[in-house]
């Protein structure tokens, strides 16, 4: 392949906290292939994570890794992968990555780097301060004990203000299992910030100044940005509005697309109203906004304005200030977050008294944000939350815990739905506190370890949406039937995959739906209605296939998959498609190696593979079909007892289930009965040195004893 | 032509999209007013006629039956058929939630939460919801029209043409939980 | 320096720049099509010698206005003044400011603007300022001119020699260096159709037709002008020490 004259910023950036080494890579001439992102992560566990490695080993690494389209002008960039052993993952400790937006990846790769590999373990707190090409390891002794806020101020008082700091709070420096690392008030990655703890690793700072070359035309990459920019919709690319408007033939109520004219940013100083034509470019960003489509109508009066990534006009991250909130509980009146991190607070309470979208719920969200993105406390997408109602309310946790805990817990505020419940409970798992807190904050690991909890309870209890290995479902098949199904078989944490759904919950009609998945993955029989699952077909398993690459290649490309794909758009004079080959002409454009769709997909679906032979490696697992992709009971299931097929369940059926899990290892070229990659596969992929290896340990089909 | 040497063809259909920019679709008739207004002779008796024909035979026009019967015609970019659609019956708000049930139930498919209704562009109060749902309960015209209610106790409207009922109270759930499964 | 000719050509020059009365005798160099006309019909250049300094600039046509209530903090104008002009993706290098206000504001941490305080991101834009430019002014090779289209101060970059004086010069921090050519750079309003404006999905940006904003924001920085004494020669020129307001005869 040609030499890439842009988009790279150009090093790997290596710390080796034990020694204090400071060194860099070319990432072109070593991580090409691979992208940047997660695959940059996967390729630095294959090549350097022993088998066996556990999460707060010193041996471990934790790959912080932007791609090519991060830092640019390319709408809905500005995101990074987070790589590493995932403390998480049960019963033994695999690969996982943790995804964070923000500021953090432009500054990186403006200051030179599109990775930062950190290794081994510092003998003191520390934090890694960048600046361009100044890397220093710094004394965070003093920063110890202290909130990610206070982190973050103190450091950008050294680094100066527009520098971004990915810091841990007090659950990552107690090692909790359960802890992010956040930069940019609210944006985080779970899972990983105890990773960092056990480096003794409190933040990493980075202020950049340079460029991201752009190798092609600048007027040609001015006129892409634009298409891109018109074939956007709301968030999570929902490409019609939830009102109807002049300007739009179809909407849907439940879409994210809520910035409707004449809604105001109440509590910006003076408020903004909402005017003008919802397509207008120059107004994108009001089409967003996460806490008014969360906790209803009511919230955009406590709305200052959208927040988000770098170049994202698509500001999901909505600011709300609500000073009641302040005055009842002692916190601050400025609130910011979306989807799972603005509903952290919420979701502890199995029913507040006015309902889900009342000024309680408003409370419990702003309590719970300002606790969790301050101590640094993951929720593992709900699970936690889950979690603590389901064993609050059959009686575990008082059989559990011993009295004195128990009773020291105010239970009475949960019961009636108090949010000041929050003040007690969240800091009580982020720090770790009794017995409660040392449980709760391994995840739901913790309750299989600590508490002899079997597995099995948790999978045969839809309520719980559980999946496996200690982690939920994310959009399976209560969204996507099949092609959700076999997308949550695949990762070692929650699958994290939104380019199914984004797709099926766009709010166009089932018909045009259905026209763009024949367009797209060669049937209109690649999607069903929601509830009205056909039996499994491999269209669907095309669709799952390409769902679970571009995710892949969005987490290497420093592009965002809450975001895309960009399949469909709200633009009647497009048919409502989109542009599937986006990402490739994006990457052509910015590296100046000329791709195509396909090209570009391959060096996805290479990741993608990678993760899995990462997955199976450290597994030691010839059988991952069984042992690995397994699928939770409760999917099997339906509370009235409907038939699976019929309208109006979610119900999988065991056999067609697997059915689809065969035409998936057919599409991704992988062997049938095991789920295994095979050397064929590892071959067209460029993996020929992962197969042999994997050969060598007699993981590839057929090499078993 | 006018006095002014507008063409005639070309200011009807003008006139229906300054009418679309307002957010209307107009029937012929108002189109002959408006021509009248910019000095037009719109007396001659087959006036209406010709005034359909060039209307219909317009290709950036689009037309539909009006809730009257009567053929409305709009610039779908200036103005959806659907937010036409809705603006045309908000003089019945009976037919204006029946045919939006209905498409909704048809097209997506999907049933609507009845607080829909009292958003813009629909604009309904309470009362006049309630009293919509009575008469279509009591009309047999509207005898498809259904609802269903969530588990948290939302209440979603279906037409049973296109709609089960357990479809309909299956989708409605999982609408409502859509904001818990982020 | 005593270069004698009629003040009332003077005056009609300044006049045709819209400065009025407070200040003639001297000291054009007007580079906007409008003056730079009436100066050549008044025969000014000839008078003041064609390598007079810079020290009066029209003023600019348009000029960019930022309504901070409304700033999403996305970047996208910096992104956009800097991609689609010199090519590649570098907002330190941009000529309007958001990065600096996005975390704590302008005051730096601490500040209680920004993502970690009330959510404000007040944006930085060029004021094109009226006379005296401090940018044009401080430049000792004249290198800050006026495009005749928008009347905006633009950098010459065959003249800039990379001094980073104007920098230092400018109240509200709006110069930027480029590294990779060792010049400086600033907003020169993209000929009339800035690209920040057209990139704003807020709607934060408009451009406008220009007036003087240049009292109405507190600077962000003492700034620092050093003007070369055949600079103040001309000031003088036009402004009698001790008599504000006045013009010599």
């Amino acid at each position: 392949m040609a030499s890439a004259t842009g988009g790279f910023a150009g090093k790997v950036l290596r710390v080796d906290l034990s020694t204090g080494a400071v060194s860099t890579e070319s990432t072109v001439e070593r991580y090409l292939d691979v992208l940047g992102g997660t695959g940059i992560g996967y390729r630095v566990l294959w090549d350097e994570v022993p088998a066996g490695t556990g999460a707060f080993d010193p041996a471990n690494k934790i790959v912080f890794a932007t791609g090519v389209l991060a830092g640019t002008g390319v709408p809905c960039n500005g995101r990074t992968a987070v790589t590493t052993i995932f403390p998480t993952c049960w019963p033994k400790p695999l690969v996982g990555s943790g995804h964070m937006g923000g500021q953090f990846a432009a500054k990186l790769k403006y200051a030179g780097y599109d990775a930062l590999i950190v290794e081994g373990k510092a003998d003191r707190p520390v934090w890694i301060s960048i600046r361009n090409s100044q890397v220093q390891i710094r004394d965070a002794r003093g920063l110890w004990g202290e909130g990610i806020r206070r982190a973050t101020l103190e450091i950008s008082r050294e680094m100066g203000g527009e520098c971004a700091v990915a810091a841990i709070g007090q659950a990552g420096e107690k090692l909790a299992p359960m802890a992010i690392v956040a930069n940019s008030v609210s944006h985080s990655a779970g899972g990983v910030g105890g990773v960092m703890g056990s480096k003794n690793l409190k933040a990493v700072a980075v202020q950049g100044d340079g460029a991201v070359r752009l190798a092609g035309d600048k007027g040609e990459w001015e006129r892409l940005v634009k298409f891109h920019l018109s074939i956007l919709g709301g968030n999570n690319q929902h490409v019609v509005p939830s009102f109807p408007t002049p300007q739009s033939e179809y909407y849907n109520p439940g879409s994210r697309w809520v910035g409707e004219p004449g809604r105001r940013w109440g509590a910006a100083e003076p408020p903004v109203e909402i005017t003008g034509n919802i397509r207008d470019l120059n107004r994108i960003a009001y089409r967003t906004n996460s806490a008014a489509f969360y906790l209803g109508a009511n919230a955009w009066q406590y709305t200052v304005r959208g927040n988000g990534c770098t170049g994202c006009p698509i500001r999901c991250h909505t600011i709300v200030k609500v000073p009641s909130v302040a005055a009842k509980y002692g916190v601050g009146e400025m609130g910011q977050n979306t989807c799972a991190g603005l509903l952290f607070g919420r979701g502890f309470f199995r029913k507040l008294a006015a309902g889900d979208k009342s000024h309680t719920s408003l409370e419990a969200c702003m309590l719970g944000m300002h606790l969790a993105d301050d101590l640094g406390l993951w929720c593992n997408y709900g699970q936690l939350q889950r979690d603590l109602i389901k064993l609050y309310y059959d009686g575990t946790l008082k059989a559990k815990l011993g009295a004195k805990e128990y009773d020291s817990i105010p239970w009475d505020k949960y019961e009636s739905g108090d949010p000041a419940f929050l003040l007690d409970m969240i800091p009580r798992i982020a720090n770790r506190q009794g017995e409660l807190g040392a449980v709760l904050s391994q995840g739901t690991a913790g309750l299989f370890t600590a508490w002899s909890i079997t597995e099995r309870d948790w999978s045969q209890d839809k309520e719980t949406a559980y999946w496996k290995m200690g982690h939920p479902k994310h959009h399976a098949n209560e969204d996507d039937g099949q092609c959700g199904v076999i997308i949550n078989t695949q990762y070692n944490r929650d699958a994290q995959c939104h380019s199914h759904v984004n797709f099926v919950r766009n709010g166009l009609p089932l018909a045009v739906q259905k026209r763009l998945a024949a367009e797209t993955w060669g049937s209109p029989e690649a999607v069903d209605a929601v509830g009205d699952y056909t039996p499994a077909n491999v269209y669907k398993a095309r669709r799952a296939k390409w769902a679970l690459i571009r995710k892949e290649l969005h987490d290497s490309l420093g592009l965002c998959n809450w975001m895309g794909p960009w399949v469909a758009s709200p633009l009647k004079e497009r048919d409502y498609g989109g542009d599937d080959s986006l990402e490739s002409k994006f990457f052509s454009l910015a590296t100046g190696l000329k791709t195509n769709r396909e090209e570009l997909d391959r060096m996805g679906e290479r990741i993608f593979v990678l993760h899995r032979a990462l997955t199976q490696r450290d597994m030691g697992e010839p059988d991952l079909r069984s042992r690995h992709d397994t699928v939770p009971d409760w999917v099997f299931k339906d509370a009235n007892g409907a038939a699976p097929f019929s309208k109006g369940t979610t119900r999988m059926d065991r056999e067609d289930i697997a059915k689809a899990m065969d035409l998936f290892y057919e599409v991704m070229d992988w062997d049938r009965a095991t789920g295994a990659p095979t050397m064929e596969a590892y071959a067209r992929l460029g993996l020929q040195d992962v197969g042999r290896r994997m050969q060598a340990l007699k993981l590839t089909p057929g090499t078993r004893g | 032509m006018n006095s002014a040497g507008e063409d005639w063809e070309e200011a009807a259909a003008e006139a229906v999209r300054e009418a679309s920019r307002q957010g209307r679709a107009v029937s012929a008739a108002e189109v002959l007013e408006a021509l009248a207004a910019r000095g037009f002779d719109v007396t001659s008796p087959d006036a209406g006629e010709k005034a359909e024909a060039a209307l219909r035979a317009h290709a950036g026009l689009a037309c539909f039956a009006g809730a009257d019967g009567a053929a409305r015609y709009h610039d779908p970019a200036l103005l959806s058929a659907t937010y036409a659609g809705i603006m045309d019956r908000k003089a019945s708000p009976t037919l204006l939630m029946a045919e939006e049930i209905r498409a909704n139930s048809r097209e997506y498919p999907r049933p609507v939460p009845v607080e829909l209704f009292e958003a813009e562009p629909f604009g309904l109060t309470p009362e006049q919801i309630g009293d919509a749902l009575r008469a279509m309960a009591e009309n047999p015209a509207f005898e498809d029209i259904a609802f269903t209610a969530t588990s948290t106790g939302a209440v979603y409207l279906f037409s049973s043409r296109s709609l089960e009922p357990g479809y309909a109270k299956f989708l409605a759930e999982h609408a409502q939980n859509l904001a818990m499964n982020p | 320096m005593d270069r004698d000719f009629d003040i009332t050509r003077i005056r009609e020059a300044a006049r045709a720049a819209g400065m009025g009365e407070a200040l003639s005798r001297r000291g054009f160099l007007l580079l906007s099509a409008s003056t730079a006309a009436a100066v050549t019909a008044l025969g000014l250049c000839e008078a003041l010698g064609a390598d007079a300094p810079l020290v009066i600039l029209d003023n600019a046509k348009g000029m960019i206005l930022a309504d901070p209530t409304r700033c999403v903090g996305c970047q996208r104008c910096e992104l956009a003044c800097v991609e689609y002009n010199e090519g590649r993706s570098q907002p330190s290098l941009a000529r309007i400011k958001i990065s600096r206000s996005l975390n704590f504001g302008p005051g730096g941490p601490g500040g209680a603007q920004g993502a970690w305080g009330n959510g404000l991101v007040v944006q930085g834009v060029c004021r094109q300022c009226p006379h005296p430019v401090p940018c044009a002014t401080a430049c000792p090779n004249d290198a800050i001119r006026l495009d005749p289209a928008t009347g905006a101060r633009v950098v010459d970059g065959q003249a800039c020699v990379g001094c980073k004086l104007c920098q230092r010069s400018c109240p509200w921090n709006m110069l930027v260096f480029d590294e990779e050519t060792q010049k400086t750079t600033k907003c020169f309003l993209c000929g009339g159709s800035p690209k920040c404006v057209e990139a704003c999905p807020a709607d934060a940006l408009r451009y406008v037709p220009w007036r003087d904003t240049t009292r109405e924001a507190p600077a962000r920085a003492a700034s620092l002008s050093l003007i070369t004494p055949e600079k103040t020669a001309s000031c003088l020129e036009c402004h009698v020490p001790g008599r504000p307001g006045t013009v010599t005869k």
